[in-house]
């Protein structure tokens, strides 16, 4: 298949020398508005970024700013200075949310695709239906109305919780049960888009390979283990990973949600339950300092970019384009 | 392994046990039904408190009920004559489908030529543009609110529409391996008849891809109606807001007297998008999967 797509390109190598540059010249064309939307809105804003980070631009050096290097960075990680102790808690916070709500998301959309791949179960669209509802909705949506579900005192979930017994859990004011909330949420609106991505990935599996692991003796758990998983494992993983990336920048799903609280008490800056997106947000909207935002900005996108990027060459996405 | 496999063949008589589902089956099955129920629970519940806020006219939650006493439409009513939900309702309209159409066509040019052509760039050019725009481009505000102002493009459709439309390299990923999928065969033919490149695009390709180009066209509607930041930047008076900076500050306003009309106005917003969602939902999973399985 793969060798197919190549040969498309030059039907026949004396038409290839032919028209070597034009060809060239023709694929930059159609990539022209692609481009130059990338380059302004995109990547210009990026380098503007970075510049700011190596500066003292913030509330105090409005216009007249200064290039001060790495103090920044330093100030993010140097132990001993006082932003580092809300920068390194925060990241961790961070790094754990993204990875529990990533991974929660997709074993609960792989547990319920394979529930739901069974043929004998006759309604499973009714339930894949009800199911898919929570990706349906605007994530905006779901964040403001969740908001609203977990209040402390008017909350229909405490509510809820009460009838059965249970007293009212502090969503709001714990920073314990205000990152639960945060997880939850997220693994909410999370979960039927992995469902869907593996049910696709499930029924991609041609159902001979089966035939043949039941014909040399395999039992179910050998079949679903080195089939299933496997299978899927491949073909959803270039999903997963701009997923994880999706949630570590995820703005939304934390500040619609809780707005990065509770405060914490020993600085300003940073709520509980802020991920870096938006605790950079915060500090250059509520607090003017771009600098340290921009600095943090740059933290965000290393990691992330690192990340995938190690992880795209493991999963080998882009093998294709080489030649 | 072949003996083995006609002993085997031989022995079992499968077609005639296949109709009755054995007890291990069975237990399987209710199983399934059983977890698949309960996450049914979890998925309706909470929207079905909606439901009950949006009907329940008092506005008050302090005692747990799944149907309010005195059920009306008083907050849908209420919402009507405000007509001010209508009218982001009517922005948000306007420019998810502008800044949907326009990705769409962005994304099939480029997507095209990555898939179709080759030119200098073209082994890491697309994987150097997904890790770039990682960068979430929200960091940036500054930079894009100085812009905008500049040009006199605060507060207007024309600003926000712009600064939504720049390409997406997910997008363009996701069509590619569409494109790539493409048989070549149905292009051989064009090819020997001497049919450019835009024949070949706009005749073969693209008719082809229409279920992904749907994905993508909804993708971008959806996320322009989640879009709250860059909407909140451009936008400053109230008759321009898009459904999400009204609804953000109906919400953060006043809790416990506006969320039986937020109730009203959250499902009446959701519906209709969820309803186009499930519609496209077949599309969706095939669309998704076409484009990973190339990898």
């Amino acid at each position: 298949m793969i060798a197919a797509v190549r040969d498309l390109d030059q039907p026949t190598p004396s038409k290839r020398v032919k028209s070597g540059s034009k060809s060239q010249k023709t694929a930059y064309l159609y990539m022209t508005p692609a481009l130059i939307t990338i380059a302004v809105l995109g990547i210009a804003p990026i380098l503007y970024t970075v510049f700011i980070a190596f500066t003292d631009y913030n509330q105090m050096h409005f216009l007249n700013y200064h290039f001060v290097g790495f103090k920044n960075f330093v100030a993010l990680f140097n132990p001993s200075n006082p932003l580092s102790a809300v920068f390194i808690p925060t990241l961790v916070w961070t790094l754990t949310y993204a990875l529990v709500t990533t991974g929660s998301a997709y074993l609960i959309g792989l547990l319920l695709a394979v529930l739901l791949n069974n043929p004998n179960l006759r309604e499973a669209v009714i339930y894949r239906t009800i199911l898919i509802i929570p990706w349906a909705v605007p994530g905006m949506i779901t964040m403001l109305v969740w908001q609203g579900l977990l209040n402390d005192s008017y909350g229909q979930i405490n509510a809820l919780l009460h009838t059965v017994g249970i007293p009212n859990i502090p969503w709001q004011t714990s920073a314990f049960w205000a990152r639960v909330s945060v997880i939850m949420v997220n693994v909410w609106a999370g979960f039927p888009y992995m469902m869907t991505v593996c049910l696709g990935a499930l029924q991609a599996i041609p159902s001979d390979i089966y035939e043949a692991a039941s014909i040399d003796g395999a039992n179910w758990w050998q079949k679903f283990r080195l089939i299933t998983v496997r299978e899927i494992w491949a073909i959803t993983l270039p999903l997963v990973i701009p997923s994880f990336a999706f949630n570590f920048n995820n703005f939304g799903g934390v500040y619609l949600l809780t707005g990065g609280g509770p405060a914490r008490s020993d600085n300003p800056f940073v709520g509980q339950t802020d991920i870096l997106a938006s605790a950079a947000y915060k500090m250059t909207l509520d607090f003017n300092r771009y600098d340290l935002a921009s600095a943090i900005s740059i933290v965000l996108f290393v990691i992330v970019g690192v990340i995938s990027w190690l992880n795209m060459r493991y999963t080998g996405v882009f093998k294709e384009v080489d030649s | 392994m072949s003996k083995k496999t006609a002993a085997m063949l031989g022995v079992m008589p499968r077609p005639v046990i296949h109709k009755a589902l054995s007890s291990g089956e069975r237990t399987v099955l209710w199983i399934s039904r059983i977890v698949l129920i309960v996450f049914v629970l979890i998925v309706l519940i909470p929207m079905w408190f909606v439901l009950e806020a949006s009907v329940n006219p008092l506005n008050s939650y302090v005692t747990f009920s799944f149907w309010p006493d005195h059920a009306s439409l008083v907050n849908y009513i209420q919402v009507f004559k405000d007509g001010q939900w209508l009218i982001w309702v009517k922005n948000t309209v306007i420019v998810a489908m502008s800044i949907g159409l326009i990705q769409v066509f962005i994304t099939a040019l480029s997507a095209f030529a990555f898939s179709k052509m080759r030119f200098w760039g073209r082994k890491y050019g697309l994987m150097t543009l997904i890790i770039l725009q990682m960068f979430p481009n929200f960091l940036a505000i500054a930079a894009y609110y100085s812009a905008l102002s500049k040009f006199n493009l605060i507060d207007t459709m024309g600003g926000y529409i712009l600064v939504m439309i720049g390409g997406s390299a997910f997008n363009i990923w996701l069509l590619k391996g569409y494109f790539d999928s493409v048989p070549k065969e149905l292009e051989e033919a064009a090819i020997i008849d001497g049919a450019n490149s835009w024949y070949r695009f706009t005749r073969i390709l693209l008719p082809l891809a229409k279920p992904m180009l749907v994905v993508i066209f909804l993708f971008t509607i959806v996320g322009t109606f989640s879009d709250y930041i860059m909407a909140g930047m451009v936008f400053e008076t109230p008759s321009q807001y898009t459904l999400a900076v009204g609804m953000y500050g109906l919400i953060s306003g006043q809790f416990g007297q506006n969320w039986g009309l937020f109730s009203a106005e959250a499902l009446m917003s959701a519906v209709p998008l969820a309803l186009i969602f499930g519609l496209g939902q077949k599309f969706i999973a095939s669309g998704l999967v076409a484009g990973a399985v190339k990898g």
